[in-house]
């Protein structure tokens, strides 16, 4: 049971937040903005699952909120440009893909560190995109929004796709070699290496599906509002790291499940909605995420610590 | 003799910095020929009178960077003085300056706190000073009430940030200051001989007995610390304090160091190479500006400066990211060769 | 017969540091082939080329008379080559069957782990060597006898007709040791060819059909077992007869400096030892790997604090919770690692030395670069330290200069306690008798010294006396007259020690 600590405090954690909202604040449950509400959680949702496989094989991708808004971007222009939506996904996932395997490139096959290879890229990324667009909403064309469908159903399109994502990707986790070769790779390199996996095309891998999975997270944001804003991913980073971290994703790799990242993805949403119907100011959130995630690691590091000795 | 000497303009050439100092002159040949009154004395003082902030944040990363740490938290810590530093003067009346050495003995704090965590949990730098961003930012914002801004401050407390003194921006002065303090600790002190052994390799340092925990702390204290000394002096030249002071300054910072050559796997860098790459930075912000002549995707150069010169420092840090790895592998390949071919006889005789 | 692995003048070397030089190497199919040498000879380099992990600087590699370039860990697996390590290679969060599953199963990134059949192998394989581990523990709530045995069976069950087992019994209890052995007989008569390393003599003799000896980073002979005895073997592998190569001890030793009692810490398993160490004397320290040597010697030095017993230095009874409180009572430690502890490979020299004197050379904490400089180039030329200058940055020096930069930065301490931790360890031969030397001369000034070696015959060489640890324990303490290897060993093997002699 004490392998999945961590994931049943998150998840009691949350249970009594929902629950408290339940008693004092039951509005909260009213249907059409409890789903709109979890909707508009699901790209980052997507973007968490990503960075969690990142951080298990042992590295960190700051840049995926550059991606992201890159991403929502070409989507958007190839939709503007009257190309159906199938090719702006398709555009999407593979331009995210594409600046992944930048990154991939310069962390596992040049050796460099993920921290400065990222932020250089995000910083790249970002400012790119500022000069293409210059800051301007990008008006999309009709049928994009909800698919062209109706809210309820984009909503649940929306949904069920980040869940097929979340149950294939734990199911991969866990069944597919490729599960295992990640999980090896952030235990241990060497020892992978030695078991005949090559680690660096692992990383490389991994940072390609980082990239592909903010290029579906982006047409996930894309599909929900008639308008694309370029600085959409600001601190999509700080958030898909945070419901990592939070969810049990320890730090120095190898550990960690998507069942987490869910929880913590959750916890850390809900807070600023659960402020607002507690009636509380909503500035308070990014300092109770900061305490959030802090309180993860130190608990995290009071219990190697007590293993140790 | 002709040997030693050309080995030591190699090495000369080889030096981060000396590529660097070239990089600049580049910059200013560039943006003479095509900007205008770029080279002019008030646009000079300009350049770093707009910089000494991520300037002040950079150098003092320089010594947590080496010892193979990263503090993400600075400009949060910056949003958090500033506010700080408003509400002192304004609402309770402090005089300025004993309110900004407030506001720096929080940063220290705060310092502190990043380094407790560090040092005495052993958890990761960078995921513990990511929560602190977070909860810096936040506490900020929560102060003000997300909106509430402090401004009203007495003149000569702006002058700080906006007047000269013999002829350059004041605050540049408090910027030597620092600089020369922390080049003194870094390069001329045990400390700063142990922030090295320690980013090399900590354990190494801890079997020599040096204090590992109590040195890291230092170096993430005095980041804290001057983390409040750049938000007074923001403040100061903007002449308001708001909860979003030195928004991605960190970023800024860390972009300086690296560019700078230091190893952000610790041990290995100079102040001067984050000096030398802090000007860089500045130099191609400001210079941008000066360029109304060309165009770029329609626009001016200059209206679009920003983000060009944002763009071309992240294209700038990837470059010398990998030049940097691919020398060492260069370098690590002579050198195996090298040994081979001196020491062994040939395998194809035996 | 045609060999199945032959390997023609195997060169590498990391940094300066030339690991091995030339070493040529074959195995029969069918054959067990023992390789023999000291710590440091090339063992460990040369298992890693054959498997992959190391690419060599120069030589040539024939497996099954087909030359091999480039080989990697997978590209051997897949030429059948297996390699159980010193230190198990498996991944402490999967179970017993994933890891077997992850190091046997050449699969695709996308294709299924198949858990029964998965499962079912890992029963059969462990059944096979008999071990009594469940498929389903997670590896890391094994012990390491038993994360051994899971090594041998992912060799095993490899189907590899070259198997590498790098002193597979260092862990081992008798009652694994047997299994092993079996495994070991009954590969052998499958016609594969097995490549056996180990410290133990006795075991090459029961085990191998043919011996090669390494002696730094060379091949300097291969033989039939049937052909040599042991102190041949030894000869071989020291180069010179044992006796002559160590400085005699001289004087009667002084004042007890270092007195323990009962002291013990129990995180790191080192329990009830009492031991005293006086001026002028070397005490060797004997006992296997894991007996708790270098555990006793990281609680002296404070770095894992005692728990239990006392500490008397000079008669004074103190207490040590840290490396610095050590320094500042006159202990030095040079560390076993000196890779990641002993010297920081990236400094120069001169920064290495002075590393723990620091508040005594820079008084106020500003550095002296004169004074810094002038210390080191005396420790230099007092050490016959091989390297261009102050300068120089540790990692350009061979294993041996690195050694005594390391013991330097603990001399500059001027203590009173000296504790050497495998002191030659990765050592060639000259640079060793070199350290022999220096480190007897400082006993002669009148330096305690405590010195951990896994090498028997420096254990017996040096030592005035012999300590020898077992399980945390100091179980016995043996004079120089009756210090043999028979009495040693027994001691710390826990064989009745009648019986030996």
């Amino acid at each position: 049971m004490s392998k999945y600590f961590r994931e049943l405090t998150v998840a009691a954690a949350l249970g009594l937040l929902m629950a408290s909202l339940a008693i004092f604040a039951p509005h909260f449950f009213q249907w059409q903005p409890f789903i709109s509400r979890l909707t508009s959680q699901m790209p980052a949702l997507a973007a968490a699952i990503g960075i969690a496989l990142v951080i298990i094989s042992r590295q960190i991708d700051i840049s995926i909120g550059s991606q992201f808004g890159m991403c929502a971007i070409i989507a958007g222009v190839t939709a503007a440009s009257g190309l159906p939506l199938g090719v702006a996904i398709f555009a999407a996932i593979g331009a995210g893909a594409a600046m992944g395997a930048l990154n991939g490139v310069l962390v596992a096959y040049l050796g460099l560190p993920s921290i400065v290879v990222t932020l250089a890229t995000m910083v790249t990324w970002q400012e790119a995109l500022r000069l293409w667009q210059q800051g301007r909403l990008l008006n999309l064309p009709a049928g994009i929004q909800w698919f062209g469908l109706s809210q309820p159903t984009g909503q649940a399109i929306v949904i069920s796709l980040a869940f097929v994502l979340l149950v294939g990707a734990a199911w991969g986790m866990k069944n597919l070699a490729a599960g295992r070769f990640i999980h090896a790779t952030g235990t241990d390199a060497e020892a992978a290496r030695l078991a005949g996996i090559d680690p660096r095309h692992t990383t490389f891998a991994v940072f390609v599906l980082m990239g592909g999975l903010a290029g579906l997270a982006a047409v996930l944001n894309l599909v929900q509002s008639p308008q694309v804003q370029p600085n959409c991913g600001d601190g999509l980073e700080l958030k898909a790291i945070a419901a990592a971290v939070v969810g049990g994703v320890a730090i120095s790799g190898g550990r960690g499940t998507l069942w987490g990242v869910l929880l913590g993805m959750l916890l850390l949403a809900n807070v600023n909605p659960a402020l607002t119907h507690f009636h509380q100011p909503p500035y308070w959130e990014k300092a109770i995420q900061g305490l959030v995630i802090l309180l993860a690691v130190v608990a995290d590091g009071i219990r190697s610590r007590k293993t140790k000795i | 003799m002709s040997s030693t000497r050309s080995f030591s303009i190699k090495s000369l050439l080889a030096r981060h910095e000396t590529v660097l100092v070239l990089v600049i002159l580049l910059e200013v040949l560039l943006f003479q020929t095509l900007g205008k009154n770029f080279l002019v004395g008030k646009n000079l003082s300009n350049v770093f009178r707009h910089s000494v902030e991520i300037g002040l944040l950079a150098v003092a990363m320089t010594p947590v960077i080496l010892t193979g740490g990263i503090d993400l938290s600075v400009g949060s810590m910056m949003g958090l003085c500033a506010v700080l530093f408003g509400m002192m003067v304004n609402r309770f009346g402090l005089p300025p300056y004993l309110a900004g050495l407030v506001a720096v003995l929080f940063g220290a704090l705060g310092g502190g706190m990043n380094a407790v965590l560090i040092t005495r949990l052993n958890l990761p730098p960078l995921i513990v000073t990511l929560g602190t961003f977070s909860l810096f930012r936040g506490l900020a914002e929560a102060l003000t009430k997300g909106a509430e801004s402090y401004s009203g401050f007495p003149k000569s407390f702006l002058a700080l940030g906006n007047a000269d003194l013999a002829g350059l921006p004041a605050q540049i002065w408090v910027f030597f200051a620092v600089a020369a303090a922390i080049w003194l600790m870094v390069h001329q002190t045990t400390l700063g001989r142990s922030f090295r052994a320690i980013g090399y390799a900590s354990e190494g340092a801890r079997y020599a007995g040096i204090p590992v925990a109590r040195n890291t702390s230092l170096a993430y204290i005095i980041a804290g610390a001057v983390a409040g000394l750049a938000a007074v002096i923001l403040v100061a030249r903007l002449g308001e304090a708001r909860a979003n002071a030195g928004i991605g300054y960190e970023l800024l910072a860390i972009t300086a160091v690296v560019l700078g050559g230091v190893s952000i796997f610790g041990g290995s860098g100079t102040v001067a190479g984050t000096l030398l790459g802090w000007i860089a930075l500045a130099i191609l912000n400001n210079g941008l500006t000066r360029i109304s002549d060309y165009r770029i995707m329609d626009q001016p150069v200059a209206s679009v400066a920003r983000e060009l010169s944002g763009l071309l420092t992240g294209l700038l840090l990837l470059a010398a990211l990998a030049i940097g790895a691919t020398m060492k592998a260069l370098a690590i390949r002579r050198a195996r060769k090298q040994s081979l071919s001196k020491t062994t006889p040939n395998p194809a005789i035996s | 017969m045609k060999p199945i692995l032959q390997l023609t003048a195997i060169q590498k070397s990391f940094g300066a540091v030339r690991a091995l030089k030339g070493v040529s190497f074959e195995l029969l199919p069918g054959e067990v082939h023992a390789l023999l040498g000291e710590n440091g000879a090339g063992k460990s380099t040369l298992i890693k080329v054959i498997t992959g992990a190391h690419q060599p600087d120069g030589g040539k590699l024939i497996v099954a008379g087909v030359e091999v370039s480039h080989l990697t860990p997978a590209k051997a697996r897949e030429l059948g080559i297996a390699c159980i390590y010193q230190q198990p290679a498996l991944f402490p969060d999967l179970t017993v069957a994933e890891n077997i599953g992850l190091r046997l199963k050449k699969t695709g990134a996308l294709s299924r782990i198949r858990w029964a059949s998965q499962r079912t192998l890992a029963v059969e394989l462990l059944h096979r060597i008999g071990a009594e581990i469940s498929p389903d523990a997670e590896v890391g709530s094994l012990s390491m006898p038993e994360q051994q045995l899971v090594e041998i069976a992912c060799a095993l069950g490899s189907g590899a007709r070259i198997v590498i087992m790098d002193e597979p019994t260092a862990s081992l209890t008798q009652k694994e040791q047997h299994l092993l052995f079996k495994v070991v007989h009954d590969l052998r008569a499958s016609g594969v060819g097995v490549v056996y390393i180990s410290h133990r003599l006795e075991e090459i003799f029961a085990l191998a059909d043919r011996v090669t000896v390494l002696r730094d980073g060379e091949s300097v002979g291969t033989n039939p077992v049937a052909d040599l005895s042991e102190a041949a073997m030894i000869k071989l592998m020291v180069g010179r007869e044992v006796s002559s190569i160590y400085p005699p001890a001289t004087g009667e030793p002084g004042a007890v400096v270092l007195a323990l009692k009962n002291l013990g810490c129990a995180a790191s398993g080192v329990s009830g030892v009492t031991l005293d160490v006086r001026a002028g004397e070397i005490v060797g320290m004997a006992g296997l790997v894991g007996a708790g040597r270098t555990e006793l010697a990281r609680i002296l030095f404070g770095i894992t604090p005692a728990d239990a017993g006392e500490i008397g230095l000079n008669g004074e009874q103190i207490s040590i919770s840290n490396p610095r409180e050590a320094i500042a009572h006159g202990i030095a430690y040079v560390p076993e690692d000196r890779r990641r502890h002993g010297v920081i490979l990236e400094m120069p020299i001169a920064h290495n030395m002075t590393m723990a004197i620091h508040p005594k050379i820079f008084p106020g904490t500003w550095l002296r670069f004169g004074a810094e400089n002038l210390l080191a180039c005396e420790f230099i030329r007092d050490l016959g330290i091989k390297a261009y200058g102050p300068d120089a940055p540790g990692g350009s020096l061979s294993g041996g200069n690195q050694q005594k930069v390391s013991v330097a930065r603990w001399l500059a301490t001027k203590p009173k306690l000296l504790i050497l931790d495998e002191p030659t360890q990765g050592v060639d031969v000259g640079a060793k008798s070199e350290i022999h030397k220096i480190i007897r001369e400082l006993a002669r000034e009148g330096l305690a010294v405590l010195m951990i070696s896994s090498d028997l015959p420096e254990v017996l060489g040096m030592s005035d006396r012999v300590a020898v640890m077992r399980g945390g324990k100091l179980v016995e303490m043996i004079a120089k007259e009756n210090a043999d290897a028979h009495t040693v060993m027994a001691a710390a093997l826990g064989t009745n020690g009648k019986d030996a002699a």
